[in-house]
């Protein structure tokens, strides 16, 4: 954490992540959340709505650099609407939009000058169920880097990926052969790979264990530790033990009904996971992980 | 010890007579396909029989001819049906995969001209072939003066499976799995690029097999042909798309309708000819299917 960002090489958006800030971004304050000292994302008053339904509401926290964040509450209670603004992942979805403001480096986000595409060449995404290409596994992992652009020898790319992932020595002698007959475990850190390939900053992960075995689940969370040296990681997890296995900070969100009587989406509390799970300040936070509601 | 001296043990394993009911289930099915397999067993050893006298090399090797029934060919049946199938290959089927992928991928389907227009294109696929034959009469052969040509025949017909093309082609691309889009896109791929890259290939079986089976509909078609001046015993090939033509199904009509008996038999062979390439057309289809058929 203490070794500065190296800049992004510039293109597209060639002002995203040219000086990175010691000093944080200060958004609205809001009680029990702290601020990363070197964000990636500061996030400031974040509505995620669908159509004129408010998903989430008022949402303020900031993504370490290089720290593994953790998004955990309930079902329902918007951390996957969350991780996916910080992608654009939304804007596939008809009728979805964001409000408030999210920082990337220093960059909005959602301003009016920022290629999507180019946001998610940056800021890769690894899903709850594993989705390899049907093609074979280089052909996955040599995708990101084709529609990119990028040049140079493809045959490094792809092992230098394979082997971040932890999956080069067992995949090695197959790696023409399809990625659909990989085990689930291994289909997911060749997506993990995937998108290491095309050298994000961050890598945002939604529940990447949830369809996997305990092994497979331990595999990847070695994986996370050790790629939080190289990239910053925001997951979304249902299982606490995971996020207080693995990040360093903790995001609990939950759904709360409006005077309206209308769900929203709310951080609820945002602090190092030490401390939420050990001393958290909310009472919510408190009944959620000693397991009295969610 | 008291538990186990239950006279009669509370659940109840035996039979209540369902493998019967299985049984007649299963017979009643078989029963239904067997039915349409029969016809069609029946209606091929039909034809084969009919027509085997005349199917030699005279039969393609010939034109048609009223004189000599016993001699008489259908090679510019074949030809021109062949020109129709590939002229309305290379019109249709564009078109219907460029229209499929725009109502799958791009269009947004909470806006109601987008739902007119899915809702028109099921409605399109159910007008009778003859319709589109009146259209193609009015307005290709006569408003646009394209006259009694191949290409007015091949205009016609594409009109006529477009609406096919695109409802299979939409299935094969609904088929694909979102979370396949997904991935590309967040490795930072454009639309297009997850469209061109990943979804089109997923789902070339899937098009290819609509495609051909869209096509074979057309090779079977008469009525459209009846009302542009497909004429009836055409004694020279296709030229080109502004020639004149006539097609098998049109060739087969007007050999039946003849009194002399040779004529019947020549009708017969020209049906084998036309099952044989349908055949041949759906087989493919299959081939391809399973060739290139993706397991998620």
């Amino acid at each position: 954490m203490n070794d500065p960002r190296t800049p992004i090489p510039a293109s597209g958006i060639a002002q995203i992540g040219v000086s990175v800030p010691n000093v944080s971004v200060r958004g609205p304050e809001v009680p029990r959340t702290i601020e990363a000292l070197d964000p990636v994302f500061t996030v400031s008053g974040l509505s995620v709505f669908y159509g004129d339904y408010e998903a989430v509401r008022g949402v303020d926290m900031t993504i370490g650099n290089r720290e593994i964040t953790a998004m955990i509450g309930p079902s329902g209670c918007g951390k996957s609407t969350v991780l996916r603004c910080f992608n654009r992942m939304n804007d596939l979805i008809p009728g979805a939009r964001a409000a408030g403001k999210i920082l990337y480096h220093n960059e909005d986000l959602y301003g009016d000058h920022v290629d999507p595409i180019e946001v998610r060449r940056r800021i890769g995404m690894v899903f709850q169920k594993p989705n390899p290409f049907p093609k074979s596994i280089y052909d996955n992992i040599a995708y990101g880097p084709r529609v990119n652009g990028v040049k140079g020898k493809m045959d490094d790319i792809v092992e230098e990926a394979l082997t971040k992932a932890a999956l080069w020595d067992e995949v090695k002698d197959k790696i023409k052969q399809n990625a659909l007959s990989l085990s689930g475990g291994q289909q997911q850190r060749l997506c993990i790979a995937r998108a290491i390939a095309v050298k994000p900053d961050v890598i945002l992960m939604d529940e990447p264990c949830s369809a996997l075995d305990p092994i497979a689940t331990t595999k990847i969370e070695d994986l996370m530790q050790e790629l939080s040296r190289d990239y910053t990681i925001v997951i979304v997890t249902h299982n606490m033990q995971q996020a207080a296995r693995v990040s360093d900070r903790t995001a609990f969100f939950t759904a709360e009904v409006d005077a309206e009587g209308v769900r929203h989406g709310r951080l609820v509390e945002f602090d190092e996971t030490s401390r939420i799970f050990t001393n958290p300040s909310d009472k919510r936070t408190e009944d959620y992980i000693t397991g009295r509601f969610g | 010890m008291a538990v186990l001296s239950t006279p009669k043990s509370a659940v109840q394993l035996a039979s209540k007579g369902r493998p019967l009911k299985e049984h007649l289930f299963r017979i009643a099915l078989l029963a239904s396909l067997a039915i349409a397999l029969v016809f069609l067993a029946m209606l091929i050893v039909y034809v084969v029989q009919e027509g085997w006298p005349r199917l030699d090399a005279t039969l393609w090797e010939n034109q048609p001819s009223i004189r000599r029934p016993e001699t008489a060919g259908i090679q510019s049946g074949i030809f021109g049906t062949l020109w129709i199938i590939g002229l309305t290959a290379l019109m249709a089927l564009p078109t219907g995969i460029l229209a499929a992928i725009y109502l799958e991928e791009y269009a947004d389907k909470s806006k109601w001209y987008n739902r007119l227009i899915e809702l028109n294109i099921s409605n399109l696929a159910a007008v009778p072939s003859i319709v589109y034959g009146i259209l193609g009469l009015g307005i290709i052969a006569r408003w646009m003066q394209f006259g009694f040509t191949i290409m007015t025949g091949a205009i016609t017909v594409s009109l006529l499976v477009l609406p096919i093309v695109i409802i299979s082609a939409r299935e094969a691309i609904r088929a694909v799995p979102p979370s396949i889009r997904e991935g590309s896109l967040a490795l930072g791929a454009t639309q297009w690029q997850t469209i061109y890259r990943q979804v089109l290939p997923a789902s070339v079986p899937g098009i290819a097999t609509g495609s051909i089976l869209a096509l074979s509909r057309a090779i079977g078609e008469a009525a459209p042909f009846l009302m542009l001046g497909a004429a009836t015993l055409v004694r020279f090939n296709p030229e080109g798309v502004w020639s004149s033509f006539s097609v098998l199904p049109i060739q087969i009509y007007s050999f039946i309708t003849r009194p002399q008996a040779e004529f019947s038999v020549l009708a017969a062979a020209a049906i084998v000819i036309l099952l044989a390439i349908l055949l041949l057309m759906n087989s493919v289809a299959i081939w391809l299917r399973n060739r290139y058929q993706k397991r998620w």
